[in-house]
């Protein structure tokens, strides 16, 4: 397995404590095409930021390719993120003073890689995604769908273990999102990577090959998917 | 290394102004340290200048009152000197000491005449060697030698203020004229004989005017003044340069015991302070010392509060940027960037614009004081009786700059690093959420 989550419980502090993950277990193997569900609140994004290594947990097992994470020092999950973890988010997160080539350049700045390699991977990647004329430009002159594509390569360009997409199509048109669930599930089938998308769109979901439901800070039910036919209206399950 | 600086110029070009404004408070902050430093040293030069011809390790002494009776005798004593208080003044243990022995006599209240004109006159009994061991310029002609106390001659060396008196000119008569030129006249004197008080004495010797005062002093041979105005064995004072007291302590226990040496050999009590006068150039300039570096400090602290508001007003402001760039700090972590890579990121943003518009106030700072330099040559105070030069050389020297190098960068860390601490701990998922 590439992921394993043993009772994973995460509890908020406050004036009220916030139960926010009561005990959640999955398994995710390598190459798994996997949506995480749910409404707001129902802690699907709380599951994320763990899975991300942005957040801890207060306890339970967390382990990616049979390493422990947990209580990681700030500079211990900032390398297993470089090196082990993808992220695209619903809002691209490109840097806005950096042209599309540099953004994919960055993780690879921070593992130390020399310039030219740098450039010369960023280069190969956002050619697969059809951007290279794009190479130059500012996040601010490229379209929405553009963005994401040079967010996927920046995700991409550390040859991580885990994708994990945050709404990826959520500031998109309905045409654009399309495209951007094919390449997912493109680079699913091609590569072999391990994709989990967090999303609360059924029709995003319908995309993947398993569909993991949360619902109030427990899982739900885990359905296969892999014959495409959960319906984007949210008629046959769980779904809104 | 390239990247990181890469990295800092493309944020530095985003906030053109606020850089500009930031880094023009650092400017300014050096360059007022500079600027004081500067007129710091220009005043301490100046008063090191004045007392600059007075020999740094010597002694004077001379005979006053006492105070205590002793030995049967009543206070209120005169005390002279005598010849024999410069072989006691060699004498073991100051030998160990002490290098050479003056002795001067005076004689005031006294005319000089030549042709028609006519000047008071302070006749200065001395030696041959008195000459370096005050450390008098001589500008014209010659010192006294040991030919002319031999043979008593009645030769005199005066000051080339007296000299020009006696030939007639003054101030006022030759406005215009440099200090130099003005001096040269005085030349003429050289070589003619001048009355004092009916005795004709030839000039050989000007000497460069003494700005510490004490009027008109003219030089002869002491024996010369012994013999005309029958003084004896007599010593108005006692002159020895010495060595080996490094301390204050040393220096006051030296003094006590060649005070007492002296008031028991002229019958005083040995703890009486007032039998004879004690000077010491050498604590002096050692106390004078340590007001220069009163002065010198205190301009350093001044100079750093400065910079301190310039300081304050860097890390302000990278405090302002760090908050407006929480998001792209964020991304940053997300995408694996180590708590310490952006620490140094920031800290090198912080001391890079400290240390580069420091380094351009530090310039300017350097050109005024050139400045400086060049309009205040030789500012001299004229109080009349002497004069005084209160302004010279205001410049700061290499080590300033060094010193102030090495401040800049510390300055720069200090400003970075609360800033360069927030970025290093922006929690990414809260980042990530602030749009």
């Amino acid at each position: 397995m590439l992921i394993e989550l043993r009772d994973v419980n995460k509890t908020y502090q406050g004036a009220q404590p916030l139960h926010v993950l009561k005990g959640i277990d999955l398994d995710i193997d390598r190459g798994e095409f996997v949506s995480i569900m749910g409404a707001s609140g129902s802690g699907k994004s709380t599951l994320l930021n763990i899975l991300g290594i942005l957040d801890g947990y207060d306890s339970g097992e967390y382990r990616i390719d049979g390493t422990l994470i947990k209580d990681l020092s700030e500079r211990q999950a900032a390398e297993y993120r470089n090196r082990m973890i993808g992220f695209i988010f619903q809002s691209y997160n490109l840097i806005g003073f950096k042209t599309a080539v540099e953004n994919v350049e960055l993780p690879l700045f921070y593992q130390g890689v020399p310039r030219r390699e740098r450039h010369r991977r960023a280069m190969e990647y956002l050619d697969r995604m059809g951007l290279t004329d794009w190479a130059g430009h500012y996040p601010n002159e490229m379209s929405g769908g553009q963005k994401q594509r040079v967010a996927i390569a920046r995700a991409l360009v550390t040859k991580p273990d885990i994708i994990l997409a945050d709404e990826p199509t959520g500031a998109l048109d309905s045409k654009t999102s399309v495209e951007i669930m094919e390449l997912l599930r493109e680079l699913n089938r091609k590569d072999r990577l391990t994709i989990i998308v967090v999303t609360h769109e059924s029709g995003v979901a319908n995309v993947t090959d398993k569909i993991v439901h949360i619902k109030d800070g427990v899982i739900g039910a885990i359905e296969e998917n892999s014959r495409h036919d959960a319906s984007p209206f949210g008629e046959t399950t769980l779904m809104k | 290394m390239k990247d990181l600086l890469q990295e800092i110029w493309s944020n530095l070009r985003r906030n053109k102004l606020r850089t500009c404004l930031t880094g023009f408070a650092v400017a300014w902050g050096i360059f007022m340290l500079i600027l004081l430093l500067g007129a710091g040293n220009g005043l301490i030069h100046g008063i090191e200048g004045n007392s600059g011809n007075y020999m740094a390790n010597s002694i004077n002494a001379w005979g006053r009152t006492t105070t205590l009776p002793w030995d049967g005798l009543k206070e209120g004593r005169r005390i002279s000197l005598k010849d024999e208080d410069a072989i006691r003044t060699k004498e073991p243990p100051f030998d160990a000491y002490v290098d050479e022995v003056a002795t001067a006599i005076y004689q005031s209240g006294l005319t000089a005449v030549y042709g028609s004109e006519y000047t008071n006159s302070f006749l200065m009994g001395v030696e041959p060697g008195f000459a370096a061991m005050e450390k008098l310029e001589l500008m014209y002609g010659r010192f006294l030698s040991d030919l002319d106390m031999r043979e008593q001659r009645k030769v005199v060396v005066m000051g080339s203020n007296e000299a020009r008196e006696l030939l007639g000119t003054s101030d006022a008569r030759e406005a215009g004229l440099s200090v130099r030129e003005k001096a040269r006249k005085a030349r003429k004197l050289i070589g003619k004989f001048v009355n004092i008080n009916g005795i004709p004495f030839q000039v050989v010797g000007i000497i460069r005017p003494d700005e510490r005062g004490g009027g008109s002093r003219m030089y002869i041979p002491m024996s010369t003044l012994r013999t005309l105005y029958r003084r004896g064995d007599t010593v108005d004072e006692l002159y020895f340069s010495f060595h080996g007291l490094k301390t204050k302590e040393a220096n006051e226990a030296f003094e006590q015991a060649y005070r007492k040496k002296l008031n028991l050999a002229h019958r005083a009590a040995p703890n009486d302070n007032n039998a004879i006068g004690i000077w010491n150039r050498f604590t002096m300039n050692m106390e004078m010392e340590g007001a220069m570096g009163i002065i010198r400090t205190a301009l350093w602290i001044i100079g750093i509060l400065t910079l301190l508001s310039g300081i304050v007003g860097v890390s302000n402001i990278m405090l302002i940027s760090v908050k407006e760039r929480t998001h792209e700090l964020g991304i940053r972590k997300a995408i694996g960037a180590t708590p310490g890579s952006l620490l140094r990121l920031i800290l090198t943003e912080s001391v890079l614009v400290t240390g580069f518009f420091g380094y351009v106030g530090m310039f300017l700072g350097v050109v005024a004081t050139e400045y400086l330099d060049k309009i205040s040559q030789n500012m001299v105070m004229d109080v009349g009786l002497f004069q005084m030069t209160v302004f010279k050389d205001p410049t700061v020297g290499l080590g300033v700059c060094l010193g102030a190098t090495l401040l800049l960068v510390i300055a720069g860390t200090l400003a970075g690093l609360a800033p360069a601490r927030r970025a290093a701990h922006v929690r990414p998922i809260e980042a990530l959420r602030a749009e």
